[in-house]
């Protein structure tokens, strides 16, 4: 009876297809895997467990790169999954390789860290947190549903936390607390909008027919009250004005190669929910170009003229985080295609330069045991070859020629031009003048590295360990595809023009 | 020879990636490789110019007018419903830069024979400045403004360590304040480049694009004006010739040259100009931008002042006529008056600060200021004469400000201190030393016979004919011949005449008269201020038929 029931409802053919989705979902069963084999791993073995975790992850991650790949291969359109919980299209599988890149190096930083490594490696906590982390990246660029957006951020946002607070330390139980507590008055303003949302439309999913026809009758007010407080928990993950707070603190206090996760994997995922929100919650009632501009415009020189005043170079790294979070959101705010393909395009050149700036820092970090820019003069002479790997990832950051820096700049302002060209709001053009001069305030702090490194003499003797070689190479490999891709842009660009961002583009 | 002119860019990129390689047992060697590199570089540079064709004649906005030229595509991005965009590899020479190109050539080698007295950390300083030298002579040759804007970028870097870590006392502050200023010129630039190249597009790609031959053109190019050929078949161009051409610009597009677009309740083709006019006067530099340069000279070390002076900042006035003057005609003239103006100022103001320095170089470099102002006050006269002039000018202050940085350099090696009031009847003590400051001081005033005269007596007849600027400008611009008598002569007297005196008993012993490297660098300066003086048909020659076309095509906006 129980069954002649369900075929009624039709939640047969539902359950048929969604056990057809788990295949689609097997990268980050993958991830899983992984998660559960570390544990299971630590609980087995007593001593030396070290390489064996690091076998596992890596392992994990190689297959989990090579199922992306093939997914890429395999899905062109975009695919609902799981009665509409669920939405993969090339976008998202594009991040997922992104951040699987991304956290690879994290690793690899975390194994070049010296003493760190025992933490890192000598139980599975870590490991199993950042897995965690990707998990809920993972999902958070396919969720097109807000119950599944609220659950993907709350993973990404949970391991954070814990990550944030594992290692030991007074700055560090001061940072996952201020941490723990923004992020979760950030979550319950979302949630709370969200049951707005849900309220007003009646259905969860975004890309449902009805949510968009149920979301022209709301009156302007109540939609923005509610608009904004979503907003408000993706903003916060982003890391931009005006929830950025958190950010320099938790930066300064968590080993390197865990803030160089931190400043992506949670900044690109949301990232793409804005993108897929604005789009779709797109209605005359809410000037979304204005209020992104601004939000842009805020990011941008807040983070930029904060960064100025920095003595420790992670909370600079913290604060240029926000400037750039500002700079992604003019991707959006472009409304085209060629705009969201620009802001894909900067997105992956700021993974690179950001991996790579917490590698060669993590470097530094370890010949001189911190982290502060007093720390590092004098040290282009000691250790030319990495003080230049920086010099470089440097002027990326900045967005200058000859690295693939200026070209995002380049077409994320190219985007926003033509967009303005195309009768646009009149913030744009506040948003182009803006943020290119934005580039000026930027270079000087920047530039405080190379200065300190180059023009300055080294305080005292420093015993420099000689790994200096396994280093540069590591780095090199890092740092050269922000030069290939400024010569080769087309090569990215050309992968990027096979996903279809039409579709977040009613 | 194919492919010269990126001969003549890329060998100091492979000298300096020579220098990077070779062992600091072999140190000795990157001071002859710098040299041997921008030898050959000249070398080559003058058999550019010997097979320059000077009676080449085409507009200023058709490559017809180019000679030399490289042309082959980058990268092109696809940009799905908007078309696509192409970068070239594009260099060329016309009349506009072939002398830029000479006197990068010369300058470069003489301000590599002038480090070699530099001995610490000899490996970054070489490969610096032979990266610096790539991209100056690349800057110069670039006709594709993605590439302009790369060797244009390129140049701070090197620039900044060039300074920042051989420089003098302060040259931490003077290194970052060069960079910041002349970042936010960039800026202005680039901000102008993206508005150009979504405007802008290349006629024979586009007709590619569409199904066309290569050869229908104006068939394309009127296709587009009407409509007929849609967005996403249209191939934009960073090309800078096209650029130069209304007919090339997407109807619609804010650049338009019918474009009603405003941008700050102005139109957008005047807020462009007025954009790159700000950014190239940054790096000329123009009054009131100018505070950067001196600075940053009294801070460089010899040779970089050199380069900076005589190279450096013609890229500033040269990137104002390849840009902004080409492109925005009708902007250019309406902003003629202005920009005489800024020139007139700057010649007085630069001058009247001349006056009252203490210091040698920073003498020289306020002097620099007043008489780039004579380059801004020819191109606003748009004629002929006047544009003429603005080029000659560039050419004739980059050989003369070369020699009067490195005879400043002279006295600096040998006593570590430049200022005028410590020093008193040099003559006595050097006077092979006085003879050449004395042949530099008065070719930089302007005496006839010597190079700077005839720029300046081409700006001022340009001006005084033109209507773009009115009379009274060239007649206050002539005051600034006088102050510049004024201060040379005065300077001249206090530390060269009279019974020999110096501030220092220990520097009597040091103040020896020239040493054979000096004359090296110093007797070839000379002899070109004296050529160029006495037969400027050598370069007016050369750039005649370019500046003539570049005038018609400024002049087709007058009223």
């Amino acid at each position: 009876m129980l069954i002649s029931q369900l075929q009624h409802t039709g939640l047969e053919e539902k359950l048929a297809s969604t056990s057809q989705d788990i295949w689609v979902l097997l990268p980050e069963i993958t991830i899983v895997i992984t998660i559960v084999l570390l544990i299971v791993f630590d609980l087995i073995f007593k001593k030396n467990k070290s390489i064996g975790l690091s076998v596992i992850a890596f392992v994990g991650l190689a297959y989990c790169f090579a199922l992306t790949i093939q997914q890429w291969h395999e899905i062109e359109a975009s695919k609902s999954l799981m009665s509409g919980l669920l939405d993969i299209n090339r976008l998202s599988i594009f991040l997922k390789g992104g951040f699987i890149i991304g956290l690879s190096i994290a690793l690899i930083t975390a194994i070049r860290s010296d003493k760190r490594q025992e933490d890192f490696f000598k139980s599975s906590e870590i490991l199993v947190m950042l897995f965690g982390l990707l998990l809920g990246a993972s999902f958070m660029t396919m969720s097109s549903n807000l119950l599944m957006i609220y659950i993907s951020i709350e993973v990404v946002s949970i391991c954070s936390y814990i990550l944030t607070g594992l290692t030991k330390g007074k700055k560090k139980a001061e940072a996952a607390i201020k941490y723990l507590i923004y992020g979760a008055v950030a979550s319950a303003i979302m949630l709370y909008g969200m049951s707005w949302l849900y309220g007003f439309t009646g259905t969860l999913n975004l890309t449902d027919q009805s949510f968009a026809s149920a979301l022209n009758e709301i009156p302007q007010l109540p939609l923005s009250i509610a608009c904004i407080m979503v907003m408000g928990g993706f903003l916060f993950k982003l890391g931009a004005f005006p929830l950025h707070i958190w950010s320099p603190d938790v930066y300064e206090a968590t080993p390197t190669p865990i803030v160089a996760v931190f400043s992506v994997l949670p900044k690109l995922a949301a990232l793409t929910i804005i993108l897929k929100f604005v789009n779709l919650v797109n209605v005359p009632s809410i000037d979304w170009e204005l209020w992104i501009g601004i939000l842009a415009i805020a990011s941008m020189t807040v983070g930029n003229f904060s960064a100025l005043w920095q003595k420790d170079i992670k909370r600079m790294l913290a604060y240029s985080s926000i400037a750039h979070a500002g700079f992604l959101l003019v991707g959006i705010l472009a409304f085209s295609s060629s705009g969201n393909q620009a802001m894909l395009f900067y997105g992956s050149i700021y993974l690179i330069m950001n991996f790579a700036a917490f590698f060669l820092v993590q470097t530094f970090e370890r010949q001189t045991g911190s982290t502060s820019f007093e720390s590092i003069k004098g040290l282009g002479i000691k250790i030319p070859f990495i003080s230049s790997l920086i010099l470089i990832v440097m002027i990326s950051l900045t967005g200058l020629p000859p690295t693939a820096g200026f070209n995002s700049k380049l077409y994320i302002f190219s985007a926003l031009w033509e967009s303005y060209q195309t009768g646009g709001h009149s913030i744009l053009i506040w948003v182009f003048v803006i943020g290119l001069l934005n580039t000026v305030i930027a270079l000087f702090y920047y530039l405080k590295l190379p200065y300190l490194l180059f023009f300055k003499k080294p305080p005292q003797e420093l015993q420099l360990d000689n790994k200096e070689i396994t280093d540069g190479l590591l780095g090199t490999l890092f740092v050269l595809p922000l030069l290939l891709l400024f010569f080769r842009s087309d090569w990215l660009v050309g992968l990027m023009n096979s996903i279809n961002f039409e579709l977040w583009i009613p | 020879m194919v492919h010269l002119l990126s001969y003549i860019v890329f060998i100091p990129l492979i000298a300096a990636v020579l220098v990077l390689l070779t062992p600091r047992a072999y140190k000795h060697l990157y001071r002859v490789l710098t040299i041997l590199g921008l030898g050959l570089t000249l070398i080559l540079i003058i058999f550019a110019i010997s097979g320059f064709d000077t009676a080449v004649q085409g507009a200023i906005n058709s490559e017809s007018n180019l000679q030399l030229v490289e042309k082959t595509e980058w990268f092109s991005i696809s940009l799905g419903s908007m078309g696509k965009f192409s970068v070239d590899y594009f260099v060329g020479t016309d009349g506009l830069n072939i002398g830029m190109l000479l006197l990068a050539g010369i300058v470069l080698l003489i301000g590599a024979i002038a480090s070699w007295n530099i001995k610490d950390k000899q490996k970054a300083y070489f490969g610096l400045y032979l990266l610096l030298s790539s991209s100056i002579l690349g800057c110069f040759v670039a006709l594709d403004f993605f590439l302009f804007y790369l060797f244009f970028e390129f140049m701070l870097l090197p620039m900044y360590f060039l300074i920042g870590i051989w420089g003098g006392p302060r040259k931490e502050y003077a290194a970052l304040k060069f960079f910041l200023y002349t970042l936010v010129g960039s800026i202005l630039i680039l901000i102008v480049m993206i508005g150009l190249y979504n405007s802008v597009y290349d006629p024979v790609k586009t007709a590619i694009e569409a199904g066309y031959e290569a050869n229908q053109v104006e068939q394309v190019q009127q296709l587009v004006q009407d409509g007929t050929i849609k967005s996403n078949q249209i191939v934009k161009s960073f090309n800078m010739i096209h650029m130069a051409d209304a007919d090339n610009y997407i109807p619609g597009s804010f650049l338009h040259k019918s474009s009603l677009a405003q941008i700050f309740g102005q139109p957008a083709r005047w807020i462009a100009f007025l954009a790159l006019l700000i950014g190239f006067a940054i790096k000329l530099p123009a009054v009131p931008f100018h505070t950067w340069l001196p600075d940053a000279h009294v801070e460089a070390p010899t040779p970089i002042s050199v380069v900076l002076a005589g190279i450096l900042l013609k890229v500033g006035g040269y990137g104002l006529i390849r840009t902004a003057f080409v492109m925005f005609p009708d902007s250019a003239y309406h902003y003629s008056w202005l920009i005489g103006f800024f020139g007139m100022f700057a010649i007085i103001y630069g001058a009247l600060n001349a006056l009252a320095q203490k210091d040698l170089k920073k003498l020289i470099a306020y002097s620099s200021v007043s008489h780039m102002g004579f380059v801004l006050m020819g191109l606003a006269a748009m004629t002929v004469e006047g544009i003429s002039g603005a080029i000659y000018q560039m050419y004739s202050h980059g050989l003369i400000s070369a020699m009067l940085f490195l005879i400043a350099g002279v006295i600096y090696d040998r006593t570590h201190d430049r200022m005028i009031e410590n020093y008193g009847g040099l003559a006595s003590k050097m006077p092979k030393y006085t003879v050449f400051v004395a042949i530099a001081f008065f070719a930089s005033l302007g005496l006839p016979g010597f190079s700077g005269f005839i720029a300046e007596l081409m700006v001022l007849i340009g001006s005084f004919k033109s209507s773009a600027v009115p009379a009274w400008m060239p007649i206050v611009a002539t005051t600034g011949l006088v102050l510049a008598a004024g201060y040379y002569l005065w300077t001249m007297q206090r530390m060269f005449f009279g019974k020999f005196w110096v501030k220092d008993k220990n520097w009597v012993e040091s103040l020896t008269d020239l040493n054979p490297r000096e004359y090296l660098m110093l007797v070839p300066l000379v002899i070109l201020i004296f050529a160029f003086g006495l037969y400027p048909s050598l370069l007016l020659d050369l750039i005649n038929n370019s500046v003539e076309s570049l005038a018609d095509h400024l002049f087709q906006f007058r009223k």
